[in-house]
């Protein structure tokens, strides 16, 4: 009987210690997958980040900002606006460049800061291309020229001011 | 009692044991998935980087550009696309040789704003990278051609040769390894023959025609990889057409009259009906009056 109790009370203190060492590993193991899910969370930040860059430099050459040949002294980095005030809140492209905004910005001549749309237009200076309502990243930005075609007493003429392209990503929480 | 040669184990101990190998096996378990996650992580990281080193790759006013990728350890890169939504989907996925084997590939990294055409499975360590303009006939998009493996253009018409001799170093006109592939524009039965005239491209019994630019991605890419970045930038030219079509109103209302709306509507039409790649044929005239009606417009769209 005395045999018996004291070969339960061994199995009872194996047990808890078991239990201990499970736990144990558990709570080393939860630790190191959070540590783990931090870091890739930061290279997923880092990696969005990175393409903003990239992107923002190459983006007023894509073909849905781009001036091609339409105005006269359009080079690199000439952003139509004539097609990007028609380009502006389209659904179809929403994911297309898979970033959170992507806006321009008119920075000369200076005036005050107003959203365009399709009634104001040109009389604006911040075009909101697209935006989405998420936890966005800093701004990553690329001068560009902000070109589109006037009418003076039936004379077409090109317009050319300088502006910004202003690009943030999504960040991941 | 007790017989001899008896093996006399307590409960305890016995429990112990079972307890032990069974804590063993599962930490041996679970190191191996752990590995294989790491891999997988590394595999994907690997891929979604590729996709942010593709951005230098947009050309604006010239003709094409290239890039080298050079990775550490052997990889196979594979080239999926999608052709669902409004513009499909670029994939890839990778997979890296470690302790002498393939890892199980990592997760899709998809982007829609680009078109790779290269085989199913790229396989090496250096990977090229060439981007050519399509223009149809506004510009489209960039094409990239990945490729690792060794291509000999032979007998090229001097346009091609001038054109190649800014692609990279894989690609060859002469002094040709046995191993590279044969690419032949005037005699039959080499790895890829080109129909220059009657623009296709025949890899075995398949026929790949194209467009412009497009005869490189015929040369470089698989014809499944081929036919479905073609249909998606076809996708991309019915949205270019459209977005064209409101700016032609837009600057109409200002007085600025381009007069190119009824052929935008047609090209827009004819590009959503777009199936596979022989369908260019019918379409190709469009795009040329389209060009041509722009280019003596009193209000260029493009």
């Amino acid at each position: 009987m005395v045999k018996n109790k004291s070969a339960q009370l061994k199995i009872q203190q194996m047990t808890f210690m078991l239990i201990a060492v499970t736990l144990f590993f558990v709570l080393v193991g939860l630790f190191v997958l959070s540590i783990k899910t931090y870091g890739l969370k930061k290279i997923a930040n880092n990696l969005e980040e990175e393409n903003a860059k990239l992107l923002v430099a190459k983006l007023a050459n894509s073909p849905e900002f781009s001036c091609g040949d339409v105005y006269s002294y359009s080079e690199i980095n000439c952003v139509d606006a004539d097609k990007v005030i028609v380009l502006k809140d389209r659904k179809e492209y929403a994911d297309f460049w898979k970033v959170a905004n992507i806006e321009i910005r008119k920075i000369y001549p200076v005036t005050a800061n107003k959203e365009c749309s399709l009634k104001n237009y040109p009389d604006c200076n911040i075009i909101k291309v697209f935006s989405k309502d998420v936890n966005a990243g800093a701004y990553q930005s690329n001068f560009v020229s902000l070109c589109r075609t006037e009418i003076l007493e039936g004379e077409k003429y090109d317009k050319c001011e300088l502006a910004k392209i202003l690009v943030n990503y999504e960040v991941k929480e | 009692m007790k017989t001899r040669g008896e093996l006399q184990i307590s409960f305890g101990w016995l429990f112990a044991i079972i307890a032990g190998i069974s804590i063993l096996f599962l930490a041996i378990f679970i190191s191996t998935k752990i590995i294989k996650t790491e891999q997988g992580e590394a595999d994907t990281t690997t891929a979604k980087k590729l996709d942010v080193l593709l951005n230098p790759l947009e050309t604006s006013f010239e003709s094409g550009k290239t890039t080298t990728i050079a990775l550490s350890s052997e990889t196979k890169i594979y080239n999926k696309c999608e052709d669902i939504g409004n513009f499909g989907k670029q994939l890839i996925q990778i997979s890296q040789k470690s302790f002498g084997e393939y890892s199980d590939t990592g997760i899709d990294v998809s982007f829609p704003n680009k078109y790779i055409f290269s085989d199913e499975v790229v396989e090496g360590k250096k990977f090229y990278l060439t981007s050519k303009p399509f223009n149809y006939p506004f510009k489209v998009s960039d094409l990239i051609f990945l490729t690792s493996k060794e291509y000999c253009f032979v007998d090229a018409p001097e346009e091609i040769e001038n054109e190649i001799s800014d692609f990279q170093e894989n690609i060859k006109v002469e002094n040709c390894s046995d191993e590279s592939v044969k690419i032949c524009f005037m005699e039959e039965g080499c790895d890829v023959d080109v129909y220059w005239g009657r623009q296709y491209v025949q890899k075995g019994d398949e026929k790949l025609y194209f467009s412009e630019n497009l005869l490189y991605a015929a040369i470089f890419s698989d014809k499944d990889i081929y036919e479905c970045q073609v249909k998606r930038l076809m996708k991309r030219t019915e949205e270019l057409a459209s977005l064209y079509l409101d700016k032609s109103v837009f600057v109409a209302n200002k007085g600025c009259y381009s007069n190119l709306e009824i052929e935008l509507i047609s090209l827009k039409e004819s590009a959503k009906n777009f199936d596979i790649s022989e369908n260019f044929d019918s379409i190709d005239y469009l795009a040329d009056s389209l060009n041509q009606k722009n280019k003596m417009s009193e209000c260029k769209l493009w």
